[in-house]
């Protein structure tokens, strides 16, 4: 019933090695060995539900309709949700966002050289994925020359920071302190002396010593939860780092 | 719909569905434990992606980044030595001529070999960047020192007269630095001063047009430039050190940057007024009128410091008790961290005792109420109530062999916010327990009934008037009702509630709240470090 607590930082305990055997892709990995299906579908059906809407943006930025790419998108996740699909993970290495693209790649080629005629997915869906809001967010992006694969990479960068700042929402929820939340979240992109620490501290009430603990704080807790999630997607504690950086590269350009 | 919004920190339109409504790019700048993005730089590559292009090297960690580039932890495995890669991305110096003044700068550099300088190694140009490989400074720099606040008007001027000696000799071999401020002067473990990034200013000042000036990094720089240096950065003379060193000089006495109309220092704090005379000759606005050279600054230093008398108050101001290496030594931050680390050690230890001591006396009750209730066990009116306090004594036993596991896994060489996160679970485990224990309340009648048969040899229930016992029933029901609301409410999500505010700090335990409330000045510290 202890397993975990603090005024600010809820949720999971992070750290430590023993718990980083235990990410969902490390169990999608693991389990494609031992053939250990029920566990391993369930695992990848959650990292699934997180990260489709990158392959979706995939697919339209390849030029197909939106219909065609729901289609495309229900169908690929059908298909990767089959019983023989974890077949194809290799398991010595490779973390959940280069396989997921690799094999939306070998999908669609398949795909192509099918007749596109042919009634898709059987009225199938996997997954329940709202596509009207994907559509949205499509249309606001710039409709530069990105590449699919950079669109792809930028989608999934969102994606990441989208779920670490909902966790860390319900966890100052959870904590009965979403009003702090709502006050202090912009300062996580706020600059050295950019933070208005007097005018925070009025109106929270609390004293100014207090608000920079809870900003630092924040700021401490957010990074862990970010590296969490990350940690999800990839085999070993040593990438996460490296795929913080690699998948951050897409959000500079 | 919406208009476009612009993040406040990096000036770039924010995206549509933006989490939270913030800057991706300065959420995952953030998240790379830079600051938020300064316009226009970029995140830094990782270490395995430079390996590649310094084959030379193993990369180990990034160490800062700032508007001039990117420094890196490295190591020169053929030497078996630790060094510092600092890198320049070659597009952010679109300035075709920058090669071969690069070359020429570097040259310079390399012959400035003195002990208060970082020494320059090697320099040279991969495909995407030029680099130095430089002497790499275990220590802290002079602006987190200032910032630590603890710098002592002694070990200020002990650091001048260093940063002095240094900086002569880089003007003897008639190389200016240009950029003195805290951020480049690093103190060693050892106390040694030594003196970074000299001339680079020079070599990237030369194109205003490049990131560089934009970013805040150049800003701050302006505080310590001289006025001449501020109109044309070009034609300065060592003169122009002299200033910052002025600026440095005055910030490390008062903690605050002279501007407009300042004060001398020994208005602000309480130092040698003959001070103000060396600070306030250095500050001068007339390079002309400024010292002429850096020795002459470290020779009025040294004549005021020989002349004052050793004050007795402050210990580490005693030359028989600490060299002034060791002084600066003393205020490392670090320093200042593991003490308060070794208090709350100390705390959770007695934390452990105490759970010990709480263990032992809830099984000797436990098992001596076993032993009462193998006595009583024809005496339903006695065995029942003996039954209800002997599981509440095994729950609290249990409880202390959970708390004490608790406290087994915390390990102090883990991060300060894992420590302080398995203390909150100890500390929730005890509100918990507390929980259960309220749920004895309404049974307070069992525990009269067990007081007389023990002390008085009197069984009160078998003995009391019928309104005797109803009379308690009541009340023992009306108890019910603050033992379940407190079952329900006790937890640190209604902390604010002022009930439960006194049974969370009443439950944790005093030594548990000491070391809670050390962990925190732990981490205020880490946090003064990280600004």
């Amino acid at each position: 019933m202890a397993s975990s607590t603090s005024h600010s930082n809820g949720g999971r305990d992070l750290t430590g090695a023993a718990q980083f055997g235990q990410t969902q892709w490390s169990i999608v990995l693991a389990a494609a060995g031992k053939r250990d299906l029920a566990i391993a579908e369930q695992s990848l059906e959650k990292l699934c539900r997180v990260y489709w809407l990158p392959l979706y943006t995939y697919i339209r930025r390849q030029g197909e309709s939106r219909q065609d790419a729901q289609d495309l998108t229900q169908e690929f996740f059908a298909r990767l949700l089959e019983k023989d699909f974890l077949g194809s993970v290799d398991q010595t290495k490779g973390r959940f966002r280069s396989f997921l693209l690799a094999s939306l790649k070998h999908f669609l080629s398949n795909q192509r050289d099918r007749a596109r005629a042919q009634k898709r997915g059987g009225g199938q869906t996997p997954l329940s994925l709202d596509f009207t809001e994907a559509e949205t967010s499509l249309t606001f992006q710039p409709a530069d020359e990105q590449t699919p694969e950079k669109a792809f990479e930028k989608r999934w960068a969102l994606t990441l920071l989208e779920q670490s700042l909902a966790r860390l929402r319900k966890e100052y929820i959870d904590h009965g302190r979403q009003e702090l939340f709502e006050q202090l979240k912009a300062t996580l992109t706020e600059g050295r002396g950019g933070v208005a620490y007097a005018e925070l501290s009025a109106r929270l009430g609390m004293s100014e010593a207090a608000v920079k603990m809870a900003v630092h704080r924040l700021r401490q807790r957010y990074r862990e939860v970010l590296r969490a999630e990350i940690a999800e997607t990839v085999a070993l504690e040593s990438e996460v780092e490296d795929e913080l950086r690699e998948v951050f590269r897409a959000l500079s350009h | 719909m919406d208009t476009i919004r612009i993040c406040k920190q990096c000036r770039k339109p924010l995206p549509q569905n933006s989490p939270e409504g913030l800057c991706p790019e300065c959420l995952a700048r953030v998240a790379l434990g830079s600051e938020p993005a300064a316009p226009r730089t970029r995140i830094p590559p990782a270490p395995a992606e430079l390996a590649a292009q310094f084959p030379q090297l193993e990369i180990l960690e990034l160490l800062g980044m700032g508007g001039m580039g990117m420094v890196y932890k490295a190591r020169q495995p053929r030497l078996d030595r630790l060094v510092a890669l600092k890198i320049l991305p070659i597009d952010s110096l679109p300035d075709a001529s920058f090669a071969e003044r690069f070359e020429r700068e570097a040259k310079a550099l390399a012959k400035l070999n003195h002990p208060g300088i970082v020494t320059l190694y090697d320099f040279g140009q991969t495909r995407e960047y030029y680099y130095f490989i430089m002497e790499y400074v275990d220590g802290m720099n002079l602006r987190q020192l200032i910032q630590a606040k603890s710098l002592e008007p002694r070990q200020a001027l002990e650091l001048v007269m260093q940063i002095c000696t240094a900086l002569q000799f880089a003007h003897d071999e008639k190389i200016v630095h240009r950029d003195i401020k805290p951020e480049n002067i690093l103190i060693t473990k050892k106390g040694q001063v030594k003196i970074a990034d000299f001339g680079l200013a020079k070599l990237l000042g030369g194109q205003p047009d490049t990131a560089l000036t934009a970013s805040q990094m150049v800003m701050g720089t302006i505080n310590y430039m001289a006025p001449e240096q501020r109109q044309n950065a070009q034609g300065v003379d060592h003169r122009a050190d002299i200033y910052s060193l002025g600026v440095v000089f005055y910030e490390m006495l008062t903690g605050e940057v002279p501007m407009g109309r300042f004060e001398p220092p020994s208005k602000k704090v309480q130092i040698d007024v003959r001070l103000d005379e060396v600070v306030l000759h250095a500050l001068e606005r007339e390079p002309a009128r400024r010292y002429q050279h850096v020795s002459e600054v470290k020779s009025n230093v040294e004549t005021i410091t020989a002349t004052t008398p050793a004050r007795s108050e402050s210990p580490a101001a005693s030359p028989t008790c600490a060299s002034p290496m060791d002084r600066v030594l003393s205020l490392n931050l670090q320093a200042l961290k593991s003490a308060q680390m070794d208090k709350a050690r100390t705390a959770l230890g007695r934390c452990k005792a105490h759970r010990v001591f709480e263990l032992i006396t809830c099984v000797l009750m436990a098992v001596g109420l076993g032993i009462y209730l193998r006595h009583r066990l024809t005496v339903p009116s006695l065995a029942i109530p003996a039954l209800i306090l002997d599981i509440f004594t095994i729950a609290a036993a249990a409880g202390a062999v959970r708390q004490l596991i608790l406290l087994g896994e915390i390990s102090f060489e883990e991060p300060i916010t894992v420590i302080q996160r398995k203390t909150e679970a100890v500390k929730l485990h005890r509100l918990q327990l507390a929980r259960l224990m309220v749920l004895s309340l309404p049974f307070y009648m069992a525990y009269v009934a067990l007081g007389f048969d023990l002390f008085f040899g009197v069984n009160v229930l078998a003995h009391a008037s019928r309104f005797y016992i109803y009379a308690n029933l009541v009340v023992s029901l009306a108890l019910l009702v603050p033992a379940l609301w407190l079952f329900r409410n006790l937890n640190f999500r209604n902390a604010g509630h002022p009930v439960i505010r006194v049974f969370i700090k009443g439950t944790g335990g005093k030594a548990l709240l000491a070391a809670m409330e050390f962990l925190k000045r732990t981490e205020e510290i880490e946090a003064e470090e990280q600004n």
